[in-house]
């Protein structure tokens, strides 16, 4: 089944921090699971017939797989650079497909009208060329050389700049973004969205970032988070059809949508189609 | 409903709630339309969903004579045809992307869209203006039935309800689901108003009522 290649792979399933709260009761492509500790504070995941999932515990947030994973997790080295603030946005359920939270977030043309006047502003509109390539020793897909004049790129910026950025998924439920940081000219912020598939049109967005930023307080930097998934899920609540469209026909790409474009030959490539939507119709 | 072989008109909306330079959406029984005014009072209907990522199109602004996409600013005319793509502010965008559109007349107040190609104009409702719209959780016929009367020829119902004369233009939403205007005499006053849509609202309740009795 096509299914399948997605069954096996890593999905965030709730922030490790919580875990003391108690049991967290979720759902993972459509099974019920429960996210708890054990005795030793390590986290565990079953489903509600008793089955015991694969678990590992990275980047804040517990992970877990209906199949058997083939491949460790990806990894953010960038994250274990010293001086980096974690921070935990928490959770926002979007009633769109997984695939289409992704792609959203790959995508810079849509700041000026969606996220007015913090990640851009009319009329800087265009949209520059950038690079895009699948890396195959890797199977991630990339772009980088991506620009944007953003009026508030990052709660640390303090008027407008041009931002630049990188975009990296390396699996399809998951993206890291690498930004120009406001404090350190030399050093990428990392922000992060994995998506949690809860079916194939809901599912948990965890956003989660490893800035530099010492100054700004960690309520403000999670309410700036949440204000633009917020502004997202306006759009993505609202687009037709729910699924993503995977063959070409349905939906009219441009050069600004070279990731998009990209991440969806990737996806098809792989059979990564939980979410998708094959046939035009 | 008042189907003819080759289509027919449906009336969507009331003209006083769309003003100038706004977007509403809309729905027959063909779907869902984004139907909007511009600056300049010229009204149009197209499909509510923008062919670039298929954001719907009723959630977008318009500017001047233009329908943008809340999404990505792709803008369109009256006629369906893209005329600025933001992100390629150099582009002229291409004929090919465009979306489909349907016909609108406005008359009497009403905003009237063509589903299909009919042969007539919109019926005329002379003497009456619209005064409110409401939507029922009915079909036509459990309004019919709830009412005691059957639509005419223009979709219009006339009865009489709490001992006051209601006239309603019915139209199909979807299955089970209709969009009543109330309509009232030109000159009514204020408390004849008052009274036909509470009348109309009595009229829904009932028509409800009937629907989940039969369902």
């Amino acid at each position: 089944m096509a299914e399948n290649a997605m069954l096996n792979q890593w999905y965030p399933v709730g922030l490790f921090s919580h875990l003391a709260k108690g049991v967290y009761k979720t759902a993972l492509m459509g099974e019920k699971i429960a996210v708890s500790a054990d005795a030793n504070g390590d986290a565990v995941v079953t489903t509600c017939a008793g089955r015991i999932l694969p678990v590992l515990v990275r980047f804040g947030h517990v992970w877990s797989s209906l199949g058997e994973p083939t491949k460790d997790l990806f990894s953010i080295p960038e994250a274990d650079q010293p001086g980096r603030r974690f921070v935990e946005v928490g959770v926002v359920r979007v009633r769109c497909s997984p695939l289409r939270a992704v792609e959203n977030f790959l995508d810079i043309a849509h700041f000026p009208f969606v996220h007015t006047d913090i990640l851009g502003a009319e009329p800087h509109t265009e949209v520059q060329n950038y690079k895009v390539e699948i890396r195959d020793v890797e199977d991630e897909v990339w772009a980088t050389q991506v620009k944007f004049y953003q009026p508030q790129a990052a709660k640390s910026a303090s008027g407008g700049i041009t931002t630049e950025y990188m975009y990296r998924v390396p699996s399809p439920t998951c993206s890291v973004l690498y930004k120009t940081c406001p404090p350190r000219p030399t050093e990428w912020d990392v922000i992060t969205l994995f998506v949690q598939p809860l079916a194939e049109d809901l599912c948990d967005v965890w956003p989660w970032m490893a800035l530099f930023d010492d100054e700004t307080s960690m309520t403000d930097l999670i309410h700036f988070q949440q204000t633009i998934f917020l502004q997202d899920r306006s759009i993505l609540e609202n687009q037709i059809p729910h699924l993503l469209p995977l063959d070409p026909g349905m939906e009219i790409p441009t050069r600004a949508d070279m990731t998009s474009v990209a991440y969806r030959r990737w996806l098809k490539r792989h059979n990564f189609t939980y979410g998708a939507q094959l046939v035009a119709q | 409903m008042p189907a003819e072989t080759t289509g027919f008109w449906a009336p969507v909306a009331l003209s006083a709630d769309l003003p100038p330079a706004t977007v509403i959406p809309a729905r027959t029984t063909a779907g869902s339309i984004a139907l909007w005014r511009s600056q300049s009072g010229r009204v149009a209907a197209s499909a509510d969903r923008c062919p670039h990522r298929g954001m719907r199109l009723s959630h977008g602004f318009v500017r001047g004579e233009a329908l943008s996409c809340i999404y990505h600013g792709w803008s369109y005319a009256q006629a369906g045809n893209c005329l600025r793509i933001p992100a390629h502010p150099g582009l002229s965008p291409p004929e090919t992307i465009r979306v489909a559109t349907q016909k609108v007349e406005e008359a009497d107040g009403l905003l009237w869209v063509a589903v299909g190609d009919p042969a007539h104009q919109p019926p005329a409702l002379a003497g009456l203006v619209p005064l409110r719209s409401l939507t029922a959780e009915a079909d036509i016929g459990a309004i019919e039935r709830a009412a005691g009367a059957t639509l005419d020829a223009r979709g219009v119902l006339e009865t009489v309800e709490n001992s006051q004369a209601v006239r309603l233009l019915l139209v199909e939403l979807q299955p089970h689901r209709t969009l009543v205007h109330v309509l009232v005499d030109d000159g009514a006053t204020p408390a004849e108003r008052i009274m036909a849509s509470r009348a109309a609202e009595s009229l829904r309740r009932r028509a409800e009522s009937l629907q989940g009795g039969i369902a």
